[in-house]
């Protein structure tokens, strides 16, 4: 106070923690599940997710969470429960509530943790056990339904974030001239989805799968991964990472270790990520799946209006997605015996495009 | 200069705890909790957090590469504010083994327990399991907890002799609190008059939001019952033990029952305090159980959530004259304040520093002045705790202009005009201290008055006159160099 | 061998030394104990206080009061700067 300073003006900021809410995909694929059994039972996979998610909340108490189980053949909400769970038609109704009870009674008695936690933890895992009951050896397709439960979270986070975004700046709607208009740079709430995956990328769900990396990306969400199977690597998840600028983590050498990355990798949120160094993919699988017959394809024709991809010409060179009449030049003609030998073609064969590993990620196509 | 400054006189008193003191506390989970959540930057929540299953010591040079060198900054603010609060320990530096730190054991294991929920520590509270009277809801423990926390603050503005001292059927505060608020030196009593006056620690105090306000007095009562046991006194109750209480107390759940029988001796007799200060509330018909107040379960939280529970409590207190700290001030570059509120209290609290002009149905407008200004200085508030009020109170549209473009919260014009005007009085700075002079020769003069200043006392010099100032803590030092200078020359000779 | 001597070192303009200078002779040198240059001065630590007033009396005796307009109502331009 003893000196008239003027060079530096003292600002007078808010620093509060921008909450920060935290969407985990579950993959309940019971074959991948089988598969790890003896590295990592479920039981003990979900315990550590637990840990991993009371970590998230203790960062400050408006931090969020919410679950989601992808099934094989659904996505189900593990917490917060969705509010038509109770008259789900399938004849498990009686055995939620029976459940719940339970629950709220030995939460009740338990003072050796935080209640919040607690909350939570029997809400998973009540909705994970009826999800298990009511799964049935028949219905087992051997991937799991990602797409579905990314676009299940990413309209959690919308709604959630509509609610921390600050109120209409007049509640008088007649008065927008006091309407401040919000540049997105400060965003009220990182919100970011985490899928712990134990399958393989199905590719029959490659567009609405990168539909949702999209949408994602678009809102500034990261996807992280945790990729625990040996056997399969999720290839539209590594893509989803990049694209979104999440991290892809493969812990297929020592599932066991699952907590030590989830805590270690993936706890750094928006906030803490501009300041530590993420965990890198040295090598990231670009490979799209054709709209044809939904195979993954490294090489395959794509449409030079709508970029379709294709696995082979499609019937009548007509593209499949939006029915223009491709010039497919002399591809596919019978190899003539050529006369001429001199003649050389120099253009390239018109719509086919080579994407392999190294190739880029910006010309993944968007139908419609 | 930030909001987040009310956080402060906690770490400063925990700073000031010893290692020892640490150890027991880290022993209950919900404190390690609470100090994890409230007490440190973000960056060091995530350094724990990444520690805290890892098998082994973390190598610095690790830590090194895992944080971007553009955050090197952050880093070493957070590794000083884990050491400080004794979160980790870090090896000496030694040339076989590269440098490592852990986290202290005690924390290690608490902090762990917080969050498997493993363990019998109770220290998140023993539900009641008596049935639970039906008028004992959300709202009721709100208006219970603002007004006991009102009366407290009436106390205080009351001294200040602006405002009448309302009659609106309480009594004020209990002795004890109002013991405490002596002690603590918020008022003092002027002669032998029994009319209280509020002290500039008192101001401070009153333009402080509400969290800080609790914490302050909690660490006045803390302060007191230690100064009470060195002295000899049987309070039944030790600083270290009330603290992990009122921490465990932060990770209850609002509106609900908890057992007092579950809690030790020297907790249960915290408990008639805890009600004084409207932390707790315990029903007259069953004293077996005790419900935590939002002023308690709000005490580990994050500002931004402050300013949530600050709007809900508004929303509770509707219809009964009013919230102290609804963030309803919005000032214009032109001086101009609004306040939106109809209490007495926060109206008299913007009239300490405020020219307030109009006053509508939950609406005060006024203006800042230099006299406005310098009357609240000259009362003993400093710039500093006008424009942090101003800043913890702001309307939530300053927030959002703020945050859309990017600019401070406040008008930086009346930021720093607030400042000039509170300069404009101080003509002067004083210093005490002693001043040398007489010395034999310039050689000698040349060697003291370098080594003052190395040692970093020295306020003033004249090489010409051969006079220098140093400050007060600075003679003993400077005596000691001027005789083993003497002596030298006496042994030279 | 160098003396010490325990006062109270006042920093200020000259212009409010020359007003401490002038309370000082007023009292019979009661209270600086050195001058030491234009803007710094040596006083008795037990009549700080006294000084501050008496300081504080004469500079609202000679400094007017600048800004009466608080009284008027009227809108003062804004300053787009500091926003």
């Amino acid at each position: 106070m003893n000196a008239i300073d003027g060079s530096s003006h003292v600002e007078v900021n808010a620093t509060g923690q921008t909450p920060s809410l935290l969407t985990i995909v579950i993959d309940t694929n019971p074959r991948g599940w089988a598969a790890l059994k003896d590295t990592l039972p479920f039981s003990k996979a979900i315990a550590n997710i637990l840990v991993f998610i009371n970590a998230h909340l203790a960062f400050g108490n408006d931090n969020q969470v919410a679950v989601l189980a992808a099934h094989s053949n659904k996505a189900v909400w593990l917490y917060p429960k969705s509010p038509h769970s109770d008259r789900e038609p399938n004849g498990s109704t009686d055995g939620d509530v029976e459940m719940k009870d339970v629950d709220d009674d030995k939460d009740r008695g338990n003072a050796n943790k935080y209640p919040q936690f607690s909350a939570i933890e029997s809400s998973i895992l009540s909705s994970l056990q009826s999800l298990i009951k009511s799964t049935l050896p028949s219905t087992l397709p051997p991937t799991t339904l990602i797409a579905g439960a990314l676009s299940q979270s990413l309209s959690h986070i919308h709604k959630t974030s509509l609610s921390f975004a600050p109120p209409k700046a007049s509640t008088d709607p007649a008065a927008p001239s006091t309407a401040v208009t919000l540049t997105p740079s400060q965003p009220t709430l990182h919100a970011r989805i985490l899928i712990v995956s134990v399958s393989d990328s199905e590719p029959s769900q490659y567009i609405p799968t990168m539909n949702a990396v999209f949408a994602a990306s678009h809102a500034r969400i990261p996807i992280d991964t945790l990729s625990l199977s040996q056997h399969c690597s999720p290839t539209f998840l590594q893509q989803a990472a990049v694209i979104t600028g999440g991290v892809f983590l493969s812990a297929a050498l020592n599932p066991r270790g699952l907590l030590t990355y989830l805590m270690f990798g993936l706890l750094a949120d928006a906030e803490a990520r501009n300041s530590v160094t993420l965990p890198t993919q040295d090598s990231v699988d670009f490979r799209a799946a054709c709209f044809c017959h939904r195979k993954v394809v490294d090489t395959g024709f794509v449409c030079s209006i709508c970029l379709s991809i294709f696995c082979e010409v499609p019937q009548g060179a007509e593209c499949l997605t939006c029915g223009t009449k491709l010039a497919l030049g002399s591809y596919g003609a019978n190899p003539a015996v050529v006369p001429r030998k001199k003649k050389k073609r120099k253009k390239a064969l018109n719509g086919v495009m080579d994407r392999d590993a190294s190739g880029s990620a910006a010309g993944t196509p968007v139908p419609g | 200069m930030s909001v987040n400054a009310n956080s402060s006189q906690l770490s400063e008193y925990l700073e000031r705890l010893p290692g020892t003191t640490f150890r027991r506390l880290y022993q209950q989970p919900s404190t390690a909790f609470a100090i994890f959540r409230r007490m440190l930057p973000h960056l060091a929540k995530t350094i724990v957090m990444a520690m805290l299953y890892m098998p082994t010591p973390f190598l610095l040079s690790d830590l090194e590469i895992w944080v971007k060198p553009t955050a090197k900054r952050q880093k070493d603010q957070a590794l000083s504010i884990l050491r400080a609060l004794h979160i980790i320990a870090v090896t000496v530096p030694c040339r076989e083994t590269p440098q490592s730190m852990t986290l202290t054991a005690n924390f290690k294991s608490s902090l762990r327990f917080a969050l498997e929920g493993g363990g019998d520590h109770n220290s998140f509270g023993v539900p009641s399991q008596l049935p639970i009277a039906a008028d004992v809801d959300i709202a009721f423990l709100d208006k219970y907890a603002r007004k006991k926390w009102d009366d407290i603050l009436h106390f205080v503005v009351n001294s200040v002799g602006l405002i009448d001292s309302r009659s609106d059927g309480s009594n004020g505060p209990k002795a004890s609190v109002k013991d405490l608020l002596m002690a603590g030196r918020l008022v003092e009593r002027k002669g032998a008059s029994s009319t209280m006056n509020i002290t500039q620690a008192g101001f401070t105090f009153l333009l402080q939001e509400a969290n800080s306000q609790v914490w302050t007095l909690l660490l006045l009562w803390l302060e007191a019952a230690d100064h009470a046991n060195k002295e000899g006194h049987h309070t039944g109750m030790e600083s270290v033990d009330m603290l992990s209480f009122l921490f465990l107390l932060a990770s209850l759940e609002l509106g609900r029952a908890y057992s007092t029988d579950a809690l030790t001796e020297p907790r249960r007799n915290m408990i008639p305090y805890l009600v004084d200060f409207g932390l707790i509330y315990i029903p007259h018909h069953d004293r077996r159980q005790y419900f935590p107040t939002r002023l308690a379960t709000t005490l580990t939280s994050s500002e931004s959530s402050l300013r949530s529970v600050s709007a809900g409590f508004t929303a509770a207190s509707e219809g009964m004259g009013g919230a102290q700290d609804s963030n309803a001030i919005i000032l214009e570059t032109n001086f101009r304040m609004y306040g939106y509120t109809s209490s007495p209290l926060q109206i008299a609290v913007l009239a300490l520093f405020c020219d307030l002009k109009m006053r509508f149905q939950e609406l005060v407008s006024g203006k800042l002045t230099r006299q406005s200004v310098r009357r609240a200085v000259d009362m003993g508030i400093t710039a500093d705790q006008i424009i942090s009020y101003l800043a913890t109170h702001a309307h939530e549209q300053m927030h959002r202009v703020a945050a859309s473009a990017k600019k401070s919260l406040l008008p930086t014009v009346i930021v720093d005009q607030i400042r000039l005007w509170q300069l404009d009085t101080e003509r002067m700075a004083t210093t005490n201290g002693f001043l040398f002079k007489e010395f034999d020769d310039y050689k000698e003069y040349i060697s003291v008055v370098t080594f003052a200043d190395e040692i970093g006392v020295l306020q003033w010099r004249n090489d010409r006159k051969g006079m220098f100032f140093i400050t007060y803590a600075g003679l003993s030092q400077v005596k000691d160099f001027v005789k083993n200078k003497n002596k030298e020359k006496k042994a030279g000779k | 061998m160098p003396r010490a001597i325990r006062g109270v070192l006042i920093e200020c303009d000259p212009s409010i030394k020359s007003i401490i200078m002038n309370i000082n002779e007023s009292e019979a040198n009661a209270y600086v104990i050195e001058d030491l240059d234009d803007s710094h001065l040596v006083v008795q630590e037990s009549k700080v206080q006294d000084l501050k007033r008496r300081l504080d009396d004469h500079l609202k005796e000679t400094i007017p009061e600048i800004d009466r307009d608080s009284d008027s109502d009227r809108d003062v331009k804004q300053d787009k700067k500091g926003w």
